[in-house]
């Protein structure tokens, strides 16, 4: 069928200051603010991030292990006078958690995204990796870094304790507490 | 499976196979079988529009929370669903499934989600049965597909079952309090759990001789457990949960079995299961309505986002 839809936004979370930002997943969206309000929602209803990039999935120069093996070095399609870029380098390293994301693992400059796939696996050569992305500098969109943005983008899920499984810790160990209605507590 | 486009005939099988042996995860670039393709677009996709209908019978009750914290928890959790939602359609499109085609199927009636959802929400007590009881049969059989060996479905639902866990614990919490409530607080959470009993016992899926495709799922990673076991482990945790809350079960044939150390239960009407599963469950119709009228009632917001942002892009260049 004809695909009408807005275009694919790759979103990529930092949980903390000094950690990679990660590929946690995409969004459909107009524009770049449009993407990061929506990834704001989607991906940040629990508080443990500092800032989003997203970029447009199309843009996004991706390969596996697995295809670099069985389709070879990919053919050279940089001008000869392009002017280098820069680019980002995101990687998945291991198999062994569920959890193994896509990381941010380095920025370089080249004249084309093939040519920074060729540089960033000349750089990792003796560091086994099963997923890359390149990604060109000029397409990410960031949150605002102002400390006031990162606050009000991120802050206010901290105080929403209720959204947290912590919350209800004592659900399943103290169950004579709930049969004794305690006097004055709310009912609801 | 037909000789033409048999799998086992391909000799990058073998290595794929063995891949999965290892633990490894699959990765979207891959090379995969076409059937493991298709059987992962069939359960991400059903999965995702199970999370978007399971927005309406606990969505109905946002307006008649019975406190502002109610209210709170009940739009953070259907909030929630709407995210997994969008987790999980991801994942499949990470496969080559479009958004808009499965959104499509769903509206169309082409596509399945779960048949619990199909299941009227009488009382508010079924806001809370349904945290407890269907987010905790949901739970099982996602920390189980927590480990499966394609990678974009596994991190997805790592993410989501440590959401759910507070899904599980927030309705917990409320059938406790109500079950050591006032007579009339009791009667409700025991009816709540009268009627959500067997539908979540349903939810996990068909006796594992009935269920087709489990076997091709098991031997490719997706599915680490069958169906009746992930329905007895889920069994096994609740049942003493609820009669120590003083709740009894509506199966008069539940019984523990010392030599297993299995709650076993009585025998599961599956041809109620298989009516919902085609449609004529108590709320198919209306659910599809309530989706189809949210999707069409919303077209403003969509046309007005796309002219902003084309009038942005237009902005920008010049």
């Amino acid at each position: 069928m004809m695909d009408t839809q807005w275009p694919r936004w790759e979103v990529f979370k930092q949980d903390a200051p000094g950690k990679p930002h990660q590929a946690v997943g995409s969004v459909h969206a107009t524009d770049p603010q449009h993407a990061l309000v929506t990834a704001r929602t989607v991906f940040v209803r629990r508080p443990s991030a500092v800032s989003l990039w997203v970029v447009p999935a199309r843009v996004i120069l991706a390969r596996t292990a697995e295809e670099l093996v069985t389709e070879g070095e990919l053919p050279a399609t940089e001008p000869e006078a392009a002017a280098p870029q820069r680019y980002l380098v995101f990687r998945k390293t291991n198999h062994r958690r569920s959890m193994t994301f896509v990381d941010y693992a380095l920025t370089l400059e080249a004249a084309s995204p093939e040519a920074a796939l060729r540089r960033a696996r000349e750089h990792f050569a003796h560091s086994p990796t099963l997923v890359w992305w390149i990604v060109p500098e000029a397409a990410i969109t960031r949150s605002d870094e102002s400390p006031e943005t990162v606050e009000s983008w991120f802050a206010p899920a901290r105080d929403k304790t209720y959204r947290q499984q912590s919350s209800y810790g004592v659900v399943g160990s103290h169950i004579s507490k709930h049969k004794q209605r305690p006097q004055g507590a709310e009912r609801d | 499976m037909t000789t033409a486009q048999d799998p086992r005939l391909d000799p990058r099988l073998e290595a794929f196979e063995a891949r999965i042996a290892r633990g490894e995860k699959i990765e979207p670039g891959d090379w995969m079988p076409d059937e493991y393709r298709r059987q992962l677009i069939r359960m991400i996709s059903q999965h995702a529009h199970s999370e978007y209908v399971g927005m309406l019978p606990e969505g109905e009750w946002i307006t008649r929370a019975p406190s502002l914290r109610r209210k709170m928890i009940l739009m953070a959790k259907v909030q929630d669903e709407a995210g997994h939602g969008q987790y999980l359609y991801h994942a499949a499109e990470t496969l080559g499934a479009t958004r808009e085609d499965m959104m499509d199927a769903l509206l169309s009636g082409r596509a399945k989600y779960s048949s619990i959802f199909n299941y009227p929400s009488l009382t508010w007590a079924d806001v809370g049965m349904i945290g407890w009881l269907v987010d905790g049969a949901a739970i099982k059989n996602q920390t189980m597909l927590a480990g499966c060996s394609y990678g974009p479905y596994s991190r997805a639902m790592v993410r989501i079952c440590s959401e759910e866990t507070f899904h599980h614990k927030q309705g917990k919490e409320m059938i406790l309090t109500y079950a050591a409530g006032t007579p009339a607080q009791r009667r409700m959470a025991q009816d709540a759990l009268n009627r959500w009993w067997w539908p979540s016992l349903m939810m996990l899926g068909p006796h594992d001789q009935d269920s087709p495709n489990t076997a091709v799922l098991s031997r490719w990673g997706i599915k680490l457990k069958s169906n009746d076991e992930v329905r007895q482990e889920f069994i096994n945790e609740h049942v003493p949960e609820l009669l120590e809350a003083g709740l009894s079960i509506p199966d008069p044939d539940l019984r523990f079995d010392e030599a297993s150390g299995n709650w076993i239960h009585g025998p599961i009407n599956w041809d109620e299961f298989w009516a919902v599963v085609k449609g004529n469950g108590p709320m198919n119709r209306a659910r599809l309505e309530a989706r189809r009228f949210a999707h069409e009632d919303g077209a403003w917001v969509r046309e007005a986002l796309a002219a902003y942002g084309a009038r942005s892009q237009a902005q920008a260049a010049d």
